[in-house]
């Protein structure tokens, strides 16, 4: 027995799959740019209240790859004594009772990070502010991916110093 | 449209929707911080180096342990992820051999022991913990005390202060502490030079030093004692032109083929060869030292014609030899391995020592005063004892410390049904093995790179182990354990590490400690003695001069091999990885039959045979071996298990060989990894003559030259000193996260190993070895075919391939005519806990991309980016490729080929320099610098 099924039910099969698509990757994209952090950690209340430098935090951004995360020990280095009653910190003091580590979601990562090296030595030496990738963070409450970090945006930038563009600079 | 398509175009829809969202990376992913920060050194991307000594076979070479700090199952950690020589050590220079670049497959391994262990009367095993092991230890002490039987201790080859420990432990619980286990202890060396100098060591030989090397089946690139030491010396000894090197054997060994001149010798015959060599040495009034005449008159006396004919070597080698050895300034002769591994061995290390001392003896070539520490290994007498003891019900604890007697003695011995006659077996391991397995008690043992301690390799070289990585498991150190037992500790509070540092400070003085920690070793001064000859016990020795009755039969020769030692790393993932240097064969067993054989018993290679000794029997399949002496079969260690053994009553050797096998084909065939297509270079030229290349033959390019700015990277690749080890292969899987295949994808063909070492037979006389891998030309043929420009030339000559770009096309493979490139058809990954070694600072290619030797980029990036931080260019020495770094001779040089003063520039443009295939006009820029094969003929 045959059914006859109209072509349009295809059409209509098919532009809910594509909704559904984009509907999907939005929410993802938004996931990913400002994930959920088991700690509400605010780089505004850290740089523009208490004035911390980047580097106080993140100490190794001019000798490593990597810029490095702090340690809960340098978190609790202030926090010992400061903000003790905020429910925040409070969160922190436990992950510091229990030596554990703070298990913060990563915000900048790179889309095929499994071939790309990036080195936040190399930019820092080249003059590169903090901010011409991770924008202001100053006034983040929340912390937010600027830059998609996609290879288009790495080569204008590349192109436009006129940096080395070979392949081998990054992927390895 | 009726219901069937619309089910189809929905099935399709959907499954490609599913498969196309399979490939995107995991969303959320942790980045997650120290609680504590360790060191300020310590951070991501910078590693750090630790020295410490390799522990995979009693030479104990200088090892420098790369350790980086990794995000592994969301613990930051540091892991070690490489192991090199260190640079300057004076036993291997720099150089690893592959089982020592495998080593991290120990450190990792998934069979590693986790927590300390006991049997219940069922035979099941339970978990203890460590101050439960305490009292249980001392239950069973006073158990046996009553029974009054005796406890003993075995361990392997043990040195240093570890040793003294377990003096002092055995002493005070009554412990007997045996004589080290060590499958090839050298009894015979030892004794015989007990019986002529009065030593019963292992000297140093020191080949870089000599003019006229005359070894006797000793496989001293191989296994014999220190090969990587052997291997560097003769690689220097090779750049005096004088040198000369004639290698006896009565098979064929990786060792033999490296030799000036391989000669045969029937099996046993060595003692007719050396009688005939010191007598005509006299004759001929060559000696330098004299002997008593009724010394001399004890030692049998050939014609040349008698010699010839008993031990199979033509009358004008042995001239030739005479003649060769009678010249040399400063002559060194080794017999070791197989020739003094039969009946008659005893003698033939006997006269070897009479033969050196005749020609003169120095110091220079055969060190006696920093002798080898094999001075508390045993022999077969002493495990033979041992395994008496075990019957007679004598022995009560029993500990069995870091040796596997049941995996490696000989069958038809049964180590382990004697064993369970020890009322309380106690094994300490760092993996699982057949003793540990049948022990009563299993306690774990953190490997030498989680633990501390030190070793002497030889008198007046003292080398430590220091911990690179925290011990994975709840597993202690020997010491720690020996430590608590003595001073009933249950709580294990007092470490080993101290006593150590007490004992090493007492011993060498603050300042050198220190110096012991930094550099890895120190050396101290050895007092001076003259070597003397012992004329009347030689004597009293040669009166009883056996003759042998050399009769030929067919033989089953067991060998230690390359890869397996005795057996102990087979079962390291890696070395089975990596192929078998003379027959490529990758994993599993095999009989190696001369050719003479196969085409008498019609065998094809991977035809089954069964092999029968006495009442044993094994099946194998075969493999043809050229340059194989017709009636001897091979077989390695480790690979097969030795069946029946036996071994000289005097001096306790186990011999090597099996006379009267009987071979019969079973009709069966197994299907073996031959990695080589072809033994034969069929005329290609890729080990040309001397005289055959030149730079005329070049083909023409086809594209305009590409330009360098600063750097053209290259490689020069010595074949006069390459030996075909495979430890470059070795090095190069660990430090680029090779994927290891397996066996199944192997007899695809689809192996993985970006460095290849080719054999070729030459002539039927001869197999030369040529490492192959991506020769980095600069008119590539793979980089035009790429439809996607994943394979580019860089600006420094770098022929890249860029992973994410790679769509697997495999276009590029084929259009290579180096067979360089090597093809993910699947993700092999690592399992865990393998995968703490992978190297974070180059990728883990995924399947379906294209890989290849890259010149190891990740080490050229590092040394750009060191020489930016310093605004100067890259130095010559800065960038090593793991290849080059491990490579025992340091046959491998790297460099820039820009740079004129470049040690590879002036390789590449000297005389001997060839490019393999240069007549398709590719310009790699690898460079052979082939064979002086002139001097082979003169």
């Amino acid at each position: 027995m045959k059914i006859r099924i109209a072509p349009y039910f295809i059409i209509i099969y098919v532009l809910a799959f594509i909704i559904f698509v984009i509907l999907i990757s939005y929410f993802w994209q938004k996931n990913r740019k400002t994930p959920e952090q088991p700690i509400n950690f605010s780089h505004q209340i850290h740089v523009s209240k208490v004035g911390l430098p980047c580097t106080h935090c993140h100490t190794t951004v001019e000798k490593s790859t990597a810029a490095g995360i702090p340690s809960v020990e340098t978190c609790m280095t202030c926090h010992k004594a400061v903000k003790k009653e905020s429910p925040e910190i409070q969160k922190l003091t436990k992950y510091w009772e229990n030596k554990q580590p703070v298990p913060w979601q990563r915000v900048y990562r790179l889309p095929a990070r499994k071939y790309v090296y990036f080195s936040h030595k190399r930019h820092i030496k080249a003059n590169l502010e903090c901010v011409n990738c991770h924008g202001n963070v100053e006034i983040m409450s929340i912390i937010k991916r600027v830059p998609k970090l996609e290879m288009g945006w790495c080569m204008s930038c590349h192109k436009a110093k006129n940096v080395s563009i070979d392949c081998a600079t990054c992927h390895k | 449209m009726d219901r069937r398509n619309f089910l189809k175009i929905l099935g399709i829809t959907s499954s490609t929707a599913m498969l196309s969202s399979c490939g995107v990376d995991k969303a959320n992913e942790k980045i997650i911080p120290y609680v504590i920060p360790p060191d300020e050194e310590v951070y991501p991307g910078k590693p750090l180096y630790v020295s410490t000594t390799c522990t995979e076979c009693p030479a104990n070479c200088g090892l420098q342990v790369k350790v980086n700090e990794k995000l592994y199952h969301e613990q930051r950690s540091l892991y070690p992820t490489k192991l090199e020589g260190i640079p300057n050590h004076p036993i291997n220079r720099g150089g690893l051999c592959a089982r020592g670049q495998a080593g991290l497959f120990r450190l990792y391994h998934p069979e590693r022991i986790k927590r300390p262990m006991v049997r219940d009367e069922q035979g099941n095993w339970l978990i203890i913990t460590w101050s439960e092991v305490v009292t249980r230890i001392q239950d069973e002490l006073q158990k046996t005390r009553r029974l009054g039987k005796i406890n003993t201790y075995l361990s392997n080859h043990t040195n240093g202060t570890i040793s003294q420990l377990k003096n002092q432990f055995c002493q005070e619980y009554g412990f007997e502490r045996l004589p080290d286990f060590e499958l090839f202890s050298h009894a015979n060396i030892k004794k015989a030079n007990q019986l002529v100098f009065n030593k019963q060591v292992i000297p140093q030989y020191r080949i870089a030093k000599t003019d006229f090397l005359l070894s006797l089946g000793a496989d001293i690139l191989e296994t014999f004692v220190s090969p990587v030491e052997h291997t560097y010396h003769f690689s220097i000894a090779k750049k005096n032109q004088h040198f000369r090197w004639y290698h006896l054997e009565p098979h064929v060994s990786l060792t033999g083929v490296q030799a000036d001149h391989r000669i045969v010798i029937y099996p046993e015959s060595e003692i007719i060869f050396l009688s005939y060599l010191i007598q005509t040495l006299f004759r001929e009034s060559h000696q330098k030292r004299n002997l008593p005449f009724k010394l001399l008159r004890s030692i049998p006396t050939y014609s040349l014609e008698e010699t010839a004919q008993q031990t199979g070597i033509y009358q004008q080698d042995l001239q030739k030899l005479v003649g060769e050895l009678s010249k040399a300034e400063n002559p060194l002769i080794i017999s070791g391995g197989i020739s003094t591994a039969h009946a008659y061995g005893l003698e033939v290390a006997v006269l070897t020592a009479l033969l050196q001392w005749i020609l003169g003896i120095t110091s220079e070539v055969v060190n006696f005063i920093n002798a080898r520490n094999y001075e508390n290994i045993g022999t077969f007498l002493d495990i033979n004892n041992l395994l008496h003891r075990l019957d007679q019900n004598e022995i009560g604890v029993f500990f069995l410390s870091k040796c596997d007697p049941a995996g490696q003695l000989p069958v038809d011995w049964q180590f382990l049904e004697k064993l369970k006659k020890a009322s309380f077996s106690i094994g300490l391991a760092d993996c699982l093995n057949a003793t540990v397995r049948a022990c009563n008690m299993i306690l774990p043992l953190s490997h030498t790179l989680e633990s501390w301690g030190d070793a002497q390799p030889f008198d007046g070289l003292h080398s430590i182990f220091q911990p690179a990585i925290e011990p994975q498991y709840d597993s202690k150190t020997e010491g720690d354990i020996l430590l608590s037992l003595l001073n009933n500790n249950s709580e294990f509070s007092l470490y080993y590490k101290d006593y150590l540092f007490n004992n090493l400070k007492s011993r060498f003085g603050e300042t050198n400690t220190s110096k012991l920690l930094q550099n890895g070793f120190i050396r101290t001064a050895v007092p001076e003695s003259e070597l003397s000859i012992n004329l009347n016990q030689v004597y009293q020795f040669l009166k009883n001069f056996r003759i042998p009755q050399v009769k030929r039969t067919e033989l089953l020769v067991f060998a230690p091999s390359i890869r397996g030692y005795d057996g102990r790393s087979t079962d390291l993932v890696l070395l089975n990885e990596i192929p078998d240097p003379l027959t490529t064969i990758s994993y599993g067993a095999w009989l190696s039959v001369s050719e003479e054989t196969a085409t008498r018993m019609s065998l094809k290679d991977g035809d089954e045979v069964e092999v029968r000794i006495a009442d044993e029997r094994t099946k194998l399949p075969v493999k043809k071996q050229k340059l194989l002496p017709e009636n001897v079969n091979l077989v390695q260690y480790g690979v097969v298990r030795l069946l029946s053994g036996s071994y000289d009553k005097r001096s306790g050797e186990l011999f090597w060989f099996i006379k009267d096998i009987i071979l019969s084909k079973t009709g069966n065939h197994v299907k073996l990894p031959v990695l080589s297509g072809s033994m034969d270079e069929n005329g290609r030229g890729i080990l040309p003559h001397v005289n055959e290349h030149g730079h005329e033959k070049e083909g023409k390019p086809w594209y305009p030259e590409h330009e360098h700015e600063n750097y053209r990277w290259g490689m020069a690749i010595d074949l006069e000193s390459c030996i075909g080890c495979n430890a470059c292969s070795a090095a190069c899987y660990v430090e680029n996260n090779i994927p290891i295949v397996g066996r199944k994808e192997h007899l695809l063909g689809r192996e993985m190993s970006w460095i290849r070492i080719q054999p070729y037979v030459q002539d039927n006389e001869s197999i030369e070895f040529v490492p192959m891998m991506c020769q980095h030309c600069d008119n590539a043929p793979c980089e035009p075919v790429c439809p996607v420009y994943a394979a580019y030339h860089n600006p420094e000559g770098l022929n890249v391939q860029v992973y994410n770009r790679c769509v697997g096309t495999r276009y590029c493979a084929n259009n290579c005519p180096y067979k360089a490139r090597r093809f993910n058809w699947f993700d092999h990954r690592l399992p865990e806990p393998l995968d703490k070694m992978y190297n974070p600072d180059i990728s883990i290619r995924d399947r379906g991309i294209m890989e290849k030797c890259t010149f190891c980029i990740q080490r050229i990036r590092a040394a750009k980016d060191k020489a930016k931080d310093d605004n100067r260019l890259v130095q010559e020495g800065e960038v090593i490729p793991a290849c080059a770094q491990t490579c025992p001779t340091k046959a491998i040089t790297f460099g820039n080929l820009e740079d004129k003063n470049s040690k590879a520039y002036k390789l590449a443009h000297s005389e001997q320099a060839y490019r393999a295939l240069e007549e398709l006009g590719t310009k790699p820029a690898v460079n052979y610098l082939g064979k002086k094969r002139e001097h082979y003929e003169a």
